[in-house]
């Protein structure tokens, strides 16, 4: 059966909008995370900085249709990830979303390119061409080696082969959590540098989030997530 | 080429290689043996009542029914108690027998046993029911100090036309028995395999059989060196050990015949099939008895599939979670769980398969060897399908747990970077 999505033309359609966002904790339910509008244009770069539990990570995770919200809704190119059920949502995200996350979180046991090929596997793309896709990538970030299973590469090539991975789909929105937190400076420059620059050639909005302020100014836009508490706080001060 | 299910699933298995060759074996074991007693439970039957042959009455001077078949049809071992040729006449006198051939046993050729009998032993009695002695190659003997060769003597021991043999007095590596090197037998003729006991025996004139064992009694009195010929036999030396009887058709007969000679207490007499039938239905009690533990085997099987796939999700869940990520449904990494259980069932199908066959050469062997049934225990093709099917069920069965643990991951949960 072929499921089509319904994608605008991601040229005038924001590959992010996000309107009167709210989560609660469902044990608790106290807010975790509230946000008006955000919204990330094809090919943009926006930072994303805030506090420990200002509900970052809770942000992609509502992102990535991997977690539900309380209210509000969340549009990738055009599309109401939260509207979609199960195996639709599943595919969507596989298409339409690329993720690296802080520790990389590759497949054990296979391969750089199998990696990478492993995300093709839930896309349309063409089997035949997965593995040449898959090398081309890997190469245009620096790893010659892509048959080399994955757990004996350095950290910054693990984290290549993340970023590969989360492009391998070309998707109009590429989450990038902590991308650089288990790096030294060095390489968190490079890492950075591959992400956005991967990005910009494949016109993939990006969202970044990270504590990490240096690297703050590097983005096109610098968004910084207040905690539901500090929003409180802020209001209490206006007033 | 790129990735598929069918990678991960194999690939995850080969990360942990113990495990699944472990779990493997385990199917692996309690299929072959489902398998090899499902097998050899008819075949045993079967090629035991097959080796009766024609017999109706086996006569005999043993304990009982089960010894005196055993050993006189089956060989055994070598019967203890003899009947003289004086008594086999006085019987053969007393019935109305359509034939009754003397079989006398207690000497050997390497592992071979040598039955002694005479020319009716070829042309009355058939060694299984509706089949006739065929010769591959020769002639039968008609004079003593010639033996013809069961099939599978002569192809075990080497044995052809014109070779000459020494027997051994005695049972097959016993203790006690002695070569009689004085006397060179001929092999004179090559028996057509008939799938009983018979294959393995080589067979002379009962005549050949008495001069050996007069040749022993005259040593003991005049010495070494001796020679001893047909004409030096006496009574004491002319004993056979049984007596393969039938009536023929008069089944009337038969009956009164047999209950003369069992209320006859000179007499062991045995309806070799029945005693067969009986011996069976003991032994199906312990087959079922085998049968319940095989599948209580399957059975921990199919646990321990369940247990070293629920136990890898605790390493898998991040595997599971990262797949999600990528774009696999729920039901898409549930369906590689069952699909890594049906690997498991089918491998372990396949070579538990593989293992009931060379056990059942195995106890062919055994059996050939020790007690003289000569099985052939083998499953339909479409049986041992069935087997390989319901392996590769009981191992998705065992599956569905841990693909609904794998259903179930969460993927937030499983991605938490560890505090």
């Amino acid at each position: 059966m072929t499921i089509r999505f319904d994608v605008q033309n991601t040229e005038t359609t924001p590959a992010l909008r996000i309107s009167s966002l709210a989560h609660r904790y469902a044990s608790s339910g106290t807010p975790a995370l509230q946000i008006d509008a955000l919204t990330l244009d094809p090919g943009e770069q926006v930072v994303l900085t805030g506090s420990s539990g200002s509900g970052k990570s809770t942000l992609l995770h509502l992102v990535a249709g991997l977690m539900d919200p309380s209210s509000g809704t969340i549009e990738i190119a055009g599309e109401d990830i939260h509207k979609l059920n199960g195996h639709a949502r599943d595919r969507f995200r596989g298409r339409s979303v690329g993720m690296v996350f802080q520790t990389h979180h590759l497949l054990t046991g296979f391969s750089a390119e199998e990696n990478v090929m492993a995300a093709l596997m839930f896309s349309d793309i063409p089997r035949g061409s997965h593995r040449e896709r898959a090398r081309t990538l890997l190469e245009s970030l620096g790893i010659p080696t892509p048959a080399q299973r994955v757990e004996r590469l350095s950290i910054g090539q693990q984290q290549r082969v993340a970023i590969a991975r989360a492009l391998a789909c070309d998707p109009a929105l590429v989450l990038a959590d902590e991308p650089t937190a288990s790096l030294d400076p060095d390489n968190a420059q490079v890492a950075l540098d591959l992400l956005q620059d991967a990005c910009r050639s494949s016109n993939a909005a990006l969202l970044c989030v990270t504590h990490d302020q240096r690297f703050v100014d590097r983005f096109d836009r610098h968004e910084h997530l207040a905690s539901p508490l500090e929003q409180l706080q802020g209001a209490l001060e206006g007033a | 080429m790129s990735m598929s299910d069918w990678n991960i699933v194999t690939r995850s298995m080969r990360t942990r290689t113990f495990s699944s060759i472990v779990t493997i074996l385990s199917v692996a074991i309690a299929v072959g043996l489902v398998t090899l007693l499902i097998s050899m439970r008819d075949a045993g039957e079967n090629s035991f009542k097959r080796g009766t042959g024609n017999v109706q009455m086996l006569i005999s001077k043993e304990a009982g029914p089960l010894p005196s078949v055993l050993n006189s049809m089956f060989y055994a071992s070598p019967p203890t108690t003899p009947i003289t040729w004086a008594q086999y006449l006085e019987l053969k006198r007393s019935y109305p027998f359509a034939w009754a051939v003397p079989t006398q046993l207690g000497d050997s050729y390497l592992d071979a046993p040598v039955m002694g009998t005479d020319e009716s032993f070829f042309e009355s009695f058939q060694p299984a029911q509706g089949t006739d002695w065929t010769l591959a190659t020769g002639v039968y003997f008609d004079k003593p100090f010639q033996v013809v060769v069961g099939a599978d003597a002569s192809a075990r021991l080497g044995l052809s036309l014109g070779d000459t043999i020494s027997l051994e007095h005695g049972a097959p590596r016993s203790e006690g028995g002695h070569t009689h090197d004085e006397f060179s037998f001929e092999v004179v003729g090559v028996l057509e395999s008939t799938g009983t006991a018979h294959d393995r025996a080589i067979f002379t004139s009962l005549d050949s059989s008495w001069i050996i064992h007069a040749h022993d009694r005259r040593e003991a009195i005049f010495g070494h060196g001796i020679t001893t010929s047909i004409d030096d036999l006496i009574h004491e030396d002319m004993k056979i050990t049984a007596v393969y009887a039938s009536l023929g058709d008069r089944k009337g007969a038969l009956v009164q015949v047999l209950s003369a000679l069992l209320r006859d207490p000179n007499w062991t007499v045995a309806s070799p099939a029945d005693t067969v039938g009986n011996l069976f239905s003991i032994v199906s009690n312990i087959d079922q008895v085998l049968l319940a533990m095989a599948i209580a085997v399957m059975l921990s099987s199919g646990v321990s599939i369940l247990l070293a796939l629920y136990n890898s999700m605790e390493q898998r869940r991040k595997q599971i979670a990262v797949l999600r990520v990528l774009g696999a449904s729920r039901p898409r990494v549930f369906s590689m769980v069952l699909t890594e259980s049906a690997i498991i069932g089918l491998i372990g199908g396949a070579i538990g398969l593989a293992l009931s066959i060379l056990g059942g050469l195995i106890v062919t062997n055994v059996l050939a060897q020790r007690v003289g049934i000569v099985i052939e225990p083998a499953l339909p093709l479409d049986g041992y399908l069935m087997i390989v099917l319901a392996s590769v069920a009981l191992s998705c069965i065992a599956g569905v747990l841990p693909a609904i643990v794998a259903y179930r991951t969460s993927v937030v949960r499983a991605l938490r970077p560890a505090m």
